[in-house]
């Protein structure tokens, strides 16, 4: 594996990967930057489970590596990229798929053998990272916008959601679903820790899915956002147990949603985050998507990235922020802890939060690494 | 005395004028202008007063809200209040009333809801977030309508797609449609107050029919309002002058000479148009009954209950101006007198008035009328009535700048003649 373009040694994290900061921000944390980042939007980041030694990082884009010109249509090979990333900081990619459509979402499997890719392609496919082979798992009417692997006692599954307002289960080795659940619309997020399920729909729907023994639909709940759902993730409690989720929405706020909480006015409850203008009430705020949830899977505390081109880490049980991020130049549009909550990685790159106007493809697009164990500690509660 | 909540709150619209205590500065509350009713409160306080123990000041208080967010009219429904009593303002929302009447609460709520509405619609304009994306008012409320969800990779799909295709132009058309509609509603939900809020407390909390023309105002029976119902009032009070609504936005509230407030009647036309926001759902506002167009929830309730005899409608007008329609029918009713004419209106089932008019007089003559009302607006349009279905006197009553009494047309104005 060539680094392609990136010249700046890793080495040290936390050493910009490009010489000159000055002028230009686009990593003003001075994070280490993953090699050979993709060429476009990235979508979505997710990191190795605990059973692969070492880390591993996979980021599915918008990039398209194939003939994009205008004339010769349907030749998109958009791609899927894997790293390594070792715990000097060194990136090294290792590997690459291609889907047709750009990928919205990824995932592996929990013995990290097998990575799943979710694609507008309306597909959605099994990658055997031993093989390098991928084959198609799932097919949908609409993009697949989410993808998740479930592991149960008595089954295991891939759970995929798309914009055909449906949830399906898929056993990898048959072409039919296992199960397909009905959902009220689209489906804009979802998360899975076993379990529970949660998933965010179009149109304010939230759904809880219970999936022992099979999956059913648990709880239908009243949206505590106004606006439209962007990101969910679950958080467990002391016990390990997952307990509730947070919510993110295009306006600038999360909700932390306890399932069965002893006193649900007092414990769910609402923050603002990702506006400029904090304090200055006098001048209209300017209002940021949250474009997505990580929750540490150590300190259970909770970090959150923003069109603005911020991240924010948060303690939930003491409500208060524990740090904000310089603003990147770029919206930062996904995040991601690795399995002992050591890394922190997110991506910053364009996430058409503005329309078409502002999307500029000769812009670099980044993923960044963080080293998160000190930062994201719990407040103690006074 | 007892304390006045509104004042504790910064927020009693009578100020000075308040009957209940204000506890350290009587002049603290009274910054709640009263204005377009400002003389008139004098006439519908006393008027009131007579109703206050007995009409819940309900009415007045919605209608607040939706001039109240913006404009402080508040104030000024407290005068109605004592007449409108009744039925829920929802509507109104603003139920400062001194006399806090029960039902106060409600219209709390709803005049909370609208004030929210209004400002979340502010933020969202200027702060520069995501516009294609559902929205609803309070936590665990259905969505309001005219919002459509789209999420950015949906946008940017279909961005590609269209790239591909080689089709940039018609996706740059279909987003700019989607920009406008969205742009639209926008300004639908800040301006309109009255009628988009009727429309909307139904959509968020009866669900009402949203068959029911909005409001006797874009339905026929928002012309009505204009109508004699309140030369009642014109010519006795002051408040009569009050009324004059407003007619906020979009309405042309032509304060005729008379019907001061109401005088709007082309301002219905107007708010015929303007309260498309309306037609979705028709708040029950004190007429209980949905069908009654949103609309005369709002300015019903407060005028016919208290309102008749009391000014205190003309307070109301000024507050409804943020309908503008729903102001002036009502609140002219309010006053005793136009209860005559109410009852003459009723028969017209000024859908607006006559929820009001069976709430405030009782005359089930005018809700009766109201159902009525209500089922003629058929057109397929709740708001407009095509020109073709108008009579020739309707249609001249619609072209001509001011409603003549008795003529008023029951039906909605055709599109055309609406100019806001």
């Amino acid at each position: 594996m060539s680094l392609f373009g990136t010249t700046s040694g890793f080495g040290t994290s936390g050493t910009s990967m490009f010489g000159s900061t000055s002028t230009d921000n686009h990593n003003p944390m001075k994070d280490i930057e993953v090699t050979s980042s993709p060429d476009d939007s990235i979508g979505c980041l997710s990191f190795s489970p605990p059973t692969l030694p070492g880390n591993f990082l996979i980021a599915g884009s918008w990039a398209n590596d194939g003939e994009n010109d205008v004339k010769n249509q349907n030749i998109q090979r958009r791609k899927v990229r894997c790293w390594e990333v070792q715990d000097s900081g060194q990136t090294i990619p290792k590997a690459q798929q291609m889907h047709t459509g750009p990928v919205l979402d990824v995932c592996w499997s929990d013995d990290g053998s097998k990575v799943f890719t979710a694609s507008c392609d309306k597909t959605a496919k099994m990658w055997d990272l031993n093989s390098n082979q991928a084959i198609q798992i799932a097919q949908h009417d609409a993009p697949v916008k989410t993808i998740h692997w479930i592991k149960a006692p008595n089954y295991s599954c891939v759970m995929t959601g798309s914009w055909d307002k449906t949830l399906k289960f898929w056993d990898t080795r048959s072409s039919n679903p296992m199960m397909v659940l009905q959902l009220p619309e689209r489906c804009y997020c979802a998360d899975v820790i076993y379990p529970m399920a949660v998933v965010a729909t179009a149109e304010r729907g939230l759904i809880v899915y219970q999936l022992e023994n099979q999956p059913s639909e648990f709880r239908r709940i009243e949206s505590p956002l106004k606006h439209q759902h962007r990101c969910v993730a679950i958080f467990k409690d002391k016990q390990n147990k997952p307990t509730g989720f947070a919510l993110g929405s295009i306006e600038g706020r999360v909700a932390i949603h306890y399932i069965n909480p002893p006193n649900p006015a007092k414990d769910n409850f609402t923050f603002k985050c990702h506006r400029s203008n904090g304090t200055n009430t006098s001048a209209p705020q300017d209002i940021y998507a949250v474009n997505g949830i990580a929750f540490h899977p150590v300190h259970g505390t909770l970090a959150t990235v923003g069109s603005d081109g911020r991240f924010s880490f948060w303690d939930k049980d003491a409500r208060t922020k524990l740090k904000t991020s310089e603003q990147l130049d770029q919206p930062i549009s996904a995040c991601c802890f690795n399995h002992n909550g050591n890394i922190f990685a997110y991506a910053s790159s364009y996430d058409w939060s503005k329309g078409h106007e502002f999307y500029n493809p000769q812009k670099k697009n980044y993923i960044f690494l963080r080293n998160a164990a000190e930062e994201l500690k719990p407040r103690n509660k006074k | 005395m007892t304390i006045c909540q509104f004042f504790l709150q910064g927020r009693c619209r009578f100020g000075d004028r308040c009957w209940n205590e204000h506890p350290g500065a009587g002049g603290a509350g009274g910054g709640r202008q009263q204005q377009p009713s400002g003389s008139n409160r004098r006439g519908w306080n006393t008027t009131s007063q007579r109703y206050s123990s007995v009409i819940q000041p309900s009415s007045f208080s919605k209608s607040t809200p939706w001039g109240g967010s913006r404009d402080q009219e508040k104030p000024s429904f407290s005068s109605f209040d004592s007449g409108a009593s009744t039925s829920r303002n929802r509507g109104f929302g603003l139920s400062q009333n001194p006399f806090a009447s029960p039902s106060s609460d409600a219209q709390k709520d709803d005049k909370k809801l609208l004030e929210g509405i209004i400002k979340d619609m502010e933020i969202w304009e200027s702060s520069g977030q995501w516009m294609f994306s559902v929205y609803s008012p309070m936590k665990k409320k259905p969505n309001i309508s005219g919002f459509t969800d789209i999420s950015p990779e949906e946008l940017r799909l279909e961005y590609h797609n269209f790239l591909t295709s080689n089709n940039l132009q018609s996706y740059l058309n279909s987003l700019q449609q989607l920009i406008n509609q969205w742009r639209n509603r926008i300004n639908e939900l800040k301006s309109l107050n009255t009628s988009t809020n009727i429309a909307l407390l139904s959509d968020v909390k009866d669900g009402v029919n949203q068959a029911a023309p909005a409001f006797g105002f874009g339905s026929t029976q928002a012309v009505t309002f204009g109508s004699p119902g309140f030369p009642v009032n014109n010519s006795s009070s002051a408040n009569a002058q009050n009324f004059s609504f407003k007619p906020r936005s979009g309405f042309a509230s032509a304060p005729s000479g008379s019907p001061p407030v109401f005088g709007n009647t082309p301002a219905f036309g107007a708010a015929s148009s303007a309260s498309s926001a309306i037609t979705t759902s028709v708040p029950t506002f004190g007429f209980g009954k949905p069908a009654v167009t949103s609309a005369a929830s709002f300015s019903f309730k407060s005028p016919a209950a208290s309102g008749f005899g009391s000014p205190g409608f003309s307070g109301f007008p000024a507050s409804m101006a943020a309908g503008s329609f729903g102001a002036p029918g009502a609140p002219a009713f309010g006053s005793g007198t136009s209860m005559a004419g109410f009852g003459s209106l009723g028969s017209h089932s000024h859908t607006a008035f006559s929820k009001s008019s069976s709430d405030t007089f009782g005359s089930s003559s005018i809700s009766t009328s109201l159902p009525v009302s209500n089922g003629s607006t058929t057109t397929d349009n709740e708001l407009f009535t095509p020109r073709d279905q108008l009579t020739a006197e309707e249609l001249e009553q619609f072209q001509s700048k001011k409603f003549t009494l008795g003529k008023i047309p029951l039906k909605p104005p055709p599109a055309e003649l609406v100019n806001i």
